[in-house]
């Protein structure tokens, strides 16, 4: 803001802020790209690869992650230990049920540069399954980013009117009756 | 309906008489409908609600005809599908429940094409649309009634999902996806709703 004095000013622009994402209904994808960004600066206007300008995103509920189509099937997260007989492939859905963390750490980590600087990167990454935060990263929280996924209402959760307002788009016939 | 069933009591009583001199009056009637009830032509039929009411040691079953408000007109009342009739044709997703709900029963199940006047085409739409609304669980009273099962089975891993066009247990997984110019992709969502509108320049991507 140019009402700040100049060493102000200078802290705002190159503090590290933190970010919290609610993963709640939403594509893991869409959440990553979010936290690429922003973990690499790149939502900052004076970004540059070697000045260290990332902030700290805190993810939230993935353990409420939402996959399009039948992605909790067919994707298949491979690994090798090194070993021989060390590949171990799993499903979407069993990952998720072994480390409900793991499938949005994987996707963070596939979309940032291949550098040293990765490491450091997914450091300033915290993934939490559930929605109880630590106190600490609590107090440091400045922003809430909005959801990337709209999430679609309900049956249940519209209100009478809304169902009434809605037209019948057909009459049954008199001889059927319905079950 | 009342009338047809009215006619039907009406032959009924007739056949119950056994009439030596009338028994070919009796065939004529069963034969051709009489003519005072053939003038009735009921054109509104209004929902009917049954009222008893007990005075003394008499009890009157009466039916009243509930006044039903008028709905509102089609934009294009001459169309055959009732989609078509108000104009939804490629504007509606599997999110739109309170559309796709009055095309189900009430344990899930669509509703035949036959009853409700769609066309084969908006009918295998809806029909996608219910099932993909169904798996991302925006229909949670819509269930089917299990059967009485005496074992309790364990409760399946609840995983969030939307836009799933295959069952979950027909899909097998991809172990080997290929190089990127022969990548076997997984389908999100269905072609059928591929001419749907839409306010952006990207098209619609079916293959993830």
């Amino acid at each position: 803001m140019s009402s700040f004095s100049r060493s102000a000013q200078q802290w705002a622009t190159f503090a590290r802020s933190w970010f919290l994402i609610d993963a709640r209904m939403q594509p893991p994808g869409k959440i990553a790209t979010m936290c690429a960004i922003r973990l690499q600066g790149k939502h900052k206007p004076i970004y540059h690869a070697m000045s260290d300008c990332g902030d700290h995103i805190v993810v939230m509920n993935t353990k409420q992650i939402a996959f399009s189509g039948n992605k909790w099937e067919q994707k298949v997260y491979s690994s090798h230990s090194g070993y021989p007989g060390g590949f171990k492939q799993l499903t979407a859905a069993q990952l998720h049920h072994k480390d409900p963390k793991a499938i949005v750490k994987l996707s963070v980590y596939g979309m940032l540069p291949r550098n040293l600087h990765r490491r450091t990167m997914m450091q300033r990454l915290h993934i939490f399954p559930d929605d109880e935060l630590p106190d600490d990263i609590l107090a440091n929280l400045t922003e809430e980013l909005p959801q990337p996924r709209e999430i679609p209402k309900q049956l249940s959760e519209f209100t009478q009117e809304e169902i009434d307002a809605f037209p019948r788009l057909w009459t049954p016939p008199e001889y059927y009756k319905m079950k | 309906m009342a009338a047809r069933s009215m006619l039907r009591s009406v032959w009924t009583s007739f056949a119950g008489l056994k009439l030596g001199a009338t028994g070919s009056n009796v065939i004529f009637q069963q034969g051709t409908t009489i003519p005072q009830l053939s003038a009735v032509t009921i054109q509104s039929r209004g929902l009917r609600q049954v009222v008893e009411k007990q005075e003394g040691k008499t009890t009157i079953i009466e039916g009243h005809i509930l006044n039903t408000p008028k709905a509102p007109e089609p934009p294009n009342p001459e169309a055959k599908c009732p989609i078509y009739r108000w104009n939804l044709q490629h504007k509606y997703n599997y999110t739109d429940v309170l559309l796709l709900s009055q095309f189900i029963r009430p344990d899930g199940g669509l509703l035949p094409r036959r009853i409700t006047g769609l066309c084969l085409e908006e009918h295998r739409k809806i029909a996608i649309c219910v099932q993909m609304a169904h798996r991302a669980g925006l229909l949670p009273d819509h269930k089917p009634e299990p059967p009485a099962n005496q074992i309790i089975k364990k409760p399946k891993q609840q995983l969030n999902r939307y836009l799933t066009c295959w069952s979950t247990d027909s899909v097998k997984p991809i172990y080997k996806t290929g190089l990127k110019w022969c990548k076997r992709r997984m389908a999100v969502g269905s072609p059928l709703l591929k001419y749907n509108v839409r306010y952006g320049v990207k098209h619609m991507n079916i293959k993830h």
